[in-house]
């Protein structure tokens, strides 16, 4: 009986809290709680690693008119803290990659990946693509990999370091999370004003 | 040895969908329930945040969980080594299981569903059924089953509008439904500039287009707030109790009478009988103790695998192949639903689905069921089909590339920033039958940390689902190109394996026969007379929509029958 009284007391502590959906969605040491990886020091990837990723994720989203590339928005910071925290069994397999990503730079263009233009470092990715590129355990799961994650990075909330000053979401026109939704931001006929701002609050993002 | 404790009137394992359903009618009643809950409470504050990453890619709320450790194995054939399957939207272990995190959409089946095999054979003949189903039909109809989704569509809340009360049709709501008593209890969640485009386009072709029915609040509900609409319900909780969960309706309200102790953080291991092949209490582990809780009846609700799994693992001198098991139909037609979203249009213009809920779609039905003549179809039942709001960031990004552009590079930069924002792919749901090579067991090598088995999911290949869901995607393109999409484009069909499913049904079959059926058509063992069982593993087929409103009134009805009958089962 005493678990049940508990139990209540702890469902109405709840429920009226739960009326402060603005804490709900900005309460950031919840979130470092849930992912405890996201801010720590510890990187996965030495900085020669994260050159070359760099260059990878540039060419995947590059800089253009539409806006920044995808190392100007933070995504390789993205990955690297995926790698030491939540996705760490991948780190092995992702290494391997990068390593296996320069030498066939090397055997395939004659350059390491990082001192290649722009078309050689395209000719070395689209190999990886199609699966003809060589030295791989799967070039093409590979690729897919780095690009899934760089999708992560560009597109997830910027609190986990990617989507810097939002270009991910402004490049999608994706309007950002709000707390609340009115009918007026549900029409076809008039977009939502983009509202740039992390679930986790304005400290994030920029 | 394990603490014995003060024995309770009924324990029931686990306290999701329909275990913290079935508390209630319990508690209500008097009688002293320990719900007995591998999981905790989560905290909306700290769980729940509207973020992809931790809710859809990183699936942060279920991320302690103990399915986790146990995720079943899966083959497709009897000769062969099962190995993990995946688990892409897990299960949760929480106080109200996966009612925190699930969609909410919230559907009665239809009066088909509970009779597949008398109407098909008495309008198709009798080689209509496929080939290896060992499909019954339900041991009742819908109408027996009618007035409980009334109770629990009441007690929970849920949205809609209802397209059949009494025989009187209305169009605005699903007109392939059972009759109902009366309309739901709150309107439909929002109507917005897409489901009117959708529910038109439905108009044009001649078909019913209605809007999802939802246990998501569209205006205050019993206290609880109304959707918020931000666009972060799929595989999260809501931050405003709007979404309703066990965990915010019926443990609460069973909480209130006293007479429900939640035990959380307690794995129940076993359940034990005795030499008269009675059920005596569950044995559980709760902070690195063993517990043993006496009880008069148990009921089981800890969704399929582990509902399964947990009676064969339960082995006594009475039943010494797994509790309830003397005629080995545990684990037996079983059947991983059927669904995907393969079919995909592209429009030219804004859709602006990135708000709102998942549950807040328009579902067409002409195209399920026995709505449509089958005749040389070469098979039966077929798939509702839906488009919902709820497009998040990274999922638009990933978007399908309609042959108009490559998959990264500035081209591909361009495609998404015009595109993000226009296509939408239609969920279609599939009649899902069970067959004679589709089971659960226990595997002879994974197992879980305890180092108990694991779930074994054998599930060899099927003529009748494939088809009926190559049919219906023609439909939903016709669907699509209605609405205005100029570009439509058909996936290739996912098979259901090698996944651990969230819509898994079957392997404690309910049924008059104990022959082919471990429950009787209150829920209760054939075998072991005061062991019920709470979840779609009692159901023999499963239709084209989501079951969990069905699993919650069915719970309800098994709790009634133990109150009404709790003399004779306690015998
Ligand atoms: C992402 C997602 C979205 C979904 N959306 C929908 C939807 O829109 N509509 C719909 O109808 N359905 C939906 N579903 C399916 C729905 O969640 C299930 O049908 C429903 O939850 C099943 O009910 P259940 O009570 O059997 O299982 P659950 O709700 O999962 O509850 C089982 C409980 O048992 C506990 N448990 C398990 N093992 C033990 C043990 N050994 N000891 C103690 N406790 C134990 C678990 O911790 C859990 O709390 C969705 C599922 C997922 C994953």
């Amino acid at each position: 009986m005493s678990e049940a009284d508990h139990e209540i007391s702890r469902r109405e502590l709840i429920a009226s809290s739960a009326f402060v959906p603005l804490a709900a969605l900005t309460c950031s040491s919840a979130a470092h709680a849930q992912t405890p990886a996201a801010h720590a020091t510890e990187t996965a990837l030495s900085p020669a690693q994260m050159k070359i990723l760099e260059a990878v994720v540039d060419r995947l989203i590059p800089r253009d008119e539409l806006g920044p590339s995808a190392a100007e928005a933070g995504a390789p910071i993205y990955i690297d803290r995926a790698l030491t925290g939540p996705n760490a069994g991948e780190k092995q397999t992702f290494v391997d990659g990068l390593a296996a990503l320069d030498a066939f730079a090397n055997s395939s263009q004659g350059a390491s990946f990082t001192d290649l233009s722009p078309e050689r470092r395209d000719a070395v990715l689209t190999a990886m693509d199609n699966g003809t590129a060589t030295g791989f355990a799967n070039s093409q799961q590979f690729f897919n990999r780095v690009r899934r994650l760089t999708l992560e990075g560009m597109f997830g909330d910027p609190f986990y370091g990617g989507n810097r000053n939002f270009a991910g979401w402004d490049l999608l026109r994706y309007p950002g999370p709000r707390l609340v939704v009115g009918p007026e931001e549900q029409r076809m006929d008039k977009l939502p004003e983009p509202y740039r701002r992390s679930a986790y609050g304005p400290q994030y993002g920029h | 040895m394990a603490i014995k404790l003060k024995p309770v009137d009924v324990a029931i394992v686990g306290l999701g969908a329909a275990g913290g359903m079935a508390v209630l009618p319990l508690a209500r009643a008097g009688l002293k329930v320990a719900g007995i809950e591998a999981g905790g409470w989560l905290d909306p504050h700290r769980d729940y945040h509207a973020d992809e990453i931790h809710n859809n890619v990183r699936m942060l709320v279920t991320s302690v969980s103990k399915t986790k450790n146990e995720v079943p194995t899966f083959r497709t054939s009897p000769e062969q080594r099962a190995s993990r399957a995946t688990s892409n939207r897990t299960m949760m272990n929480a106080v109200g299981g996966t009612t925190t995190h699930y969609d909410a959409n919230s559907w009665r089946f239809a009066p088909w569903d509970f009779k597949i095999r008398t109407d098909s054979v008495g309008r198709y003949g009798a080689a209509a059924l496929p080939r290896g189903s060992t499909v019954e039909d339900w041991p009742l109809t819908y109408d027996e089953l009618e007035p409980y989704y009334d109770t629990v569509e009441y007690e929970i809340g849920v949205s809609g509008k209802a397209g059949n009360i009494q025989g009187e049709i209305n169009p605005l709501g699903n007109v392939f439904e059972g009759p109902r008593r009366r309309e739901y209890p709150m309107p439909p969640l929002r109507d917005t500039g897409f489901t009117s485009l959708m529910t038109s386009a439905a108009g044009k072709l001649g078909w019913n287009g209605h809007r999802s029915p939802a246990a998501i609040n569209s205006q205050p509900y019993a206290g609880r707030s109304a959707c918020a609409y931000h666009g972060y319900c799929d595989t999260g909780g809501c931050h405003l109790g709007a979404k309703n969960s066990t965990a915010v309706t019926t443990i609460p309200q069973a909480l209130k009478t006293r007479n429900l102790t939640v035990v959380d953080h307690a794995h129940v291991t076993r359940i034990l009988s005795d030499g008269q092949g009675r059920v005596t209490g569950v044995q559980y582990l709760r902070g690195g103790k063993e517990y043993f809780q006496p009880a008069k009846v148990v009921l089981l609700g800890c969704y399929t695998y582990e509902n399964a799994r947990l009676l064969l693992l339960s082995k006594s001198k009475a039943y010494p192949k797994g509790l309830a098991n003397n005629h080995g139909q545990v684990g037996r037609h079983y059947i991983a639903h059927w669904d995907g979203r393969e079919i995909s249009g592209l429009f030219p213009f804004e859709l602006n689905i990135w708000y709102g809920a998942l549950a807040q779609g328009v579902v067409v039905n002409n195209w399920a069921d026995d709505n449509f003549d089958h005749s040389g179809l070469g098979f039966i039942g077929g798939a509702s089909l839906t488009v919902n709001h709820e497009l998040h960031p990274i999922a638009a990004a990933a978007m399908p590339l309609f042959s108009r552009a490559p998959s990264w590079g500035s081209r591909w930069k361009r495609f998404v920033n015009q595109n993000a924002g226009r296509w939408v792919g239609v969920y279609a749901q599939c009649t899902s039958l069970p067959y004679e090579n589709t089971y659960l067991d226990l595997d002879p090598e994974a197992k879980d940390p305890l180092g108990d088995p694991v779930c074994r999911i054998t599930s060899g290949s099927k003529e009748n689902e494939p088809r009926a869901r190559l049919y219906v995607a023609s439909r939903a393109e016709e669907w699509l190109r209605a609405a205005g999409a100029t570009d439509v484009i058909k996936q290739p069909l996912s098979s259901e394996g090698p996944n651990q499913s969230w819509h898994a049904i079957g392997g404690t079959r309910m049924g008059e026969n104990p022959e082919t059926n471990v429950v009787d058509k209150w829920g209760f063992s054939h075998e072991a007379p005061n062991l019920g069982v709470l979840g779609g593993s009692v159901m023999g087929t499963h239709g084209a929509r989501n079951p969990t409103l069905t699993i919650q009134a069915l719970a309800w009805r098994t709790a009634d029958h133990l109150i009404r009958n709790w003399k004779s089962i306690t015998g």
